[in-house]
């Protein structure tokens, strides 16, 4: 199908933002690490080149007309700067090999990260500049930051963290805090460079802790996170959190986000009747076994399922995958999903898409 | 003193409630007094681990609370596991577990190995971002009848596909099980690659693969 836009993505924000008419809903498929496949290099190369960082997300946006790019190689980039050692395969998503420290007597030794020197920072906002550059007006940029709480975890490792959550809170609040530092650092160095932060906290799900760990350990430092950027210019985050998420939807609302971006295993029917006259709700096509493993017909089911759950959600709905999309994503799946947003158009007209997906279903 | 049932209660109980140096104690006093270690071990232990589940699974209990369970668990085990009889360990089949390449996160991955050895299942477990080959490799090595492929990471879920072609590659997809679990992974995803059997969390990993093994 050939690319119908008749807005680009800033235009298309902006308009419903406005509350008036666009072309299509905006969508993101995602991509991730997976926009190497697209612009023909090494995963490797993200590790040092900004150009080419930059350049690999223009190509995923020159080739699908994506809503959104967004300069994140991994999780760990912000621990890594902060001490941790980082595994850099020569063509896979960078690792941790081992936390910042080794236990809780060395956390004093913990400082927050410089964005302007330490790890691989400065190539991330380098590559900020970059694609700022290349995308001009056409498509607002984003920057991910691993919330304080999961870069907490990689700064004294997954299990001991896990650990220290029932055997020494205090431990925990301090690894918090100091991420935080770290996180509002990046996030001022991303605001002065014009893009706009967005929050991934993986371990705030609920398929990892329970709804009161997270209020007690996550919350407060995003909410202090949350604020600052707001504070700084007036920007509000979109925040995406991986797993189960529902009982904690209505905390994260209330800070005053941009958006939530919800995975697979949650409910958008359920997130739009919760937050979604908060706040707009971002996702939730598998990522897994519908767009790395499904048919292309299994891609355009599913997004035509998630469209119909959130369309009119009524602080807006952004079509998108679950998470990060594995690497080897076949590009047509990715391709079904534009295309079945153009399909669908604007305005939502639900009974038309109930019966294009009548057809499909067949 | 305590008698035998009190004290396979609090050794239970110590499990549950996340005391995982009070456990050490607890065990050794029910060694002292003469009690079988076996039944320390299943009655309980493993029956702490239980209710612990059951627990996780009415959302009560998350990964961290599952986690100190199953310290003292473990705690408690490496103090019975050498008074067991010998006929106690029956021979089972062996297990290969562990987190596929691209991932590090293998707490899930521990959890399965525990409740699938407190099952009397032996396993080997390869660690985390394991290469797919180093699977193949093992299985043929320690002629296992089980691979149990863990990824909490959807940017990794490819290379539990991987494993499962280079099976096929090998000849040897027939005599070996695979089971997956993990954040991104779902029934329908294991089907997709070919695997035998997806479980949703440890407790269920168990029940699958006394299926699969018709035990």
């Amino acid at each position: 199908m050939l690319n119908t836009d008749s807005m680009t993505p800033a235009e298309r924000g902006a308009a419903i933002a406005n509350g008036e008419e666009v072309d299509r809903l905006p969508c993101n498929p995602n991509i991730a690490n997976g926009v190497a496949r697209v612009y023909g290099c090494k995963i490797s190369e993200f590790n040092h080149n900004s150009k080419t960082i930059a350049e690999a997300q223009m190509a995923a946006y020159r080739k699908f007309g994506c809503d959104s790019l967004r300069i994140f190689t991994d999780l760990f980039t912000w621990a890594e700067a902060m001490g941790a050692t980082v595994t850099f395969p020569n063509d896979a998503t960078a690792d941790l090999a081992k936390p910042a420290i080794l236990g809780i007597e060395d956390i004093d030794i913990l400082q927050p990260a410089d964005p302007y020197k330490d790890g691989r920072l400065p190539v991330h906002l380098d590559a900020m500049k970059y694609l700022r550059d290349l995308a001009k007006d056409e498509i607002k940029c984003s920057a991910g930051i691993v919330g304080p709480f999961t870069n907490a975890f990689f700064l004294i490792g997954v299990n001991e963290t896990l650990r220290l959550l029932h055997k020494n809170p205090e431990a925990v609040h301090k690894l918090c805090r100091i991420s935080l530092e770290t996180c509002k650092a990046y996030a001022k160095a991303v605001l002065d460079i014009g893009l706009n932060p967005t929050i991934s906290e993986p371990m705030s799900s609920c398929t990892v802790i329970s709804p009161k760990v997270f209020r007690e350990f996550s919350l407060p430092y995003m909410k202090e996170l949350i604020d600052f950027i707001k504070d700084y210019d007036g920007t509000k985050v979109v925040v995406h959190i991986c797993g189960k998420t529902d009982k904690i939807w209505k905390d994260v609302a209330n800070l005053g986000i941009g958006g939530m971006s919800i995975d697979n295993v949650a409910s958008l029917k359920d997130c739009k009747l919760a937050i979604g006259n908060r706040t707009k709700i971002l996702g939730n096509v598998d990522p897994a076994s519908i767009m790395y493993l499904g048919t292309p017909q299994d891609v355009r089911i599913k997004t035509l399922e998630s469209i119909l759950d959130a369309y009119d959600s009524p602080k807006g709905y952004v079509v998108m995958s679950g998470c990060s999309l594995p690497v080897e994503t076949p590009l047509e799946n990715i391709q079904m999903m534009m295309d079945t947003v153009r399909e669908v158009g604007y305005p939502v007209d639900p009974e038309r898409v109930a019966e294009i997906l009548k057809r499909y279903n067949k | 003193m305590m008698n035998k049932e009190e004290l396979l209660k609090v050794l239970s109980e110590c499990v549950v409630e996340m005391e995982d140096e009070k456990v050490i104690g607890m065990a050794e006093e029910y060694i002292q007094s003469g009690y079988p270690a076996i039944d320390g071990i299943m009655q309980g232990l493993v029956d702490g681990m239980n209710k612990v589940a059951d627990l996780y699974e009415n959302e009560e209990y998350f990964i961290p609370e599952l986690l100190i369970c199953s310290d003292a668990m473990y705690n408690g085990l490496d103090v019975l596991r050498p008074y067991l009889e010998k006929s106690d360990s029956q021979q089972q089949c062996k297990v290969v577990i562990g987190v596929v390449e691209g991932d590090t996160h293998d707490l899930g991955k521990n959890l399965v190995k525990i409740m699938l050895e407190s099952a009397g299942y032996e396993l080997i477990d390869l660690g985390r971002d394991v290469p797919p080959v180093d699977f193949i490799n093992v299985v043929k090595e320690k002629d296992a009848s089980v691979v149990a492929l863990s990824t909490l990471m959807s940017t990794a879920t490819s290379n539990m596909k991987r494993v499962v072609e280079l099976l096929v590659k090998e000849g040897m997809r027939d005599s070996v099980k695979v089971i997956i679990g993990g954040g991104p992974t779902s029934p329908e995803f294991a089907k997709k690659i070919g695997a035998d059997g997806y479980s949703k969390n440890a407790v269920e990993a168990v029940k699958l693969v006394n299926r699969l093994m018709g035990t």
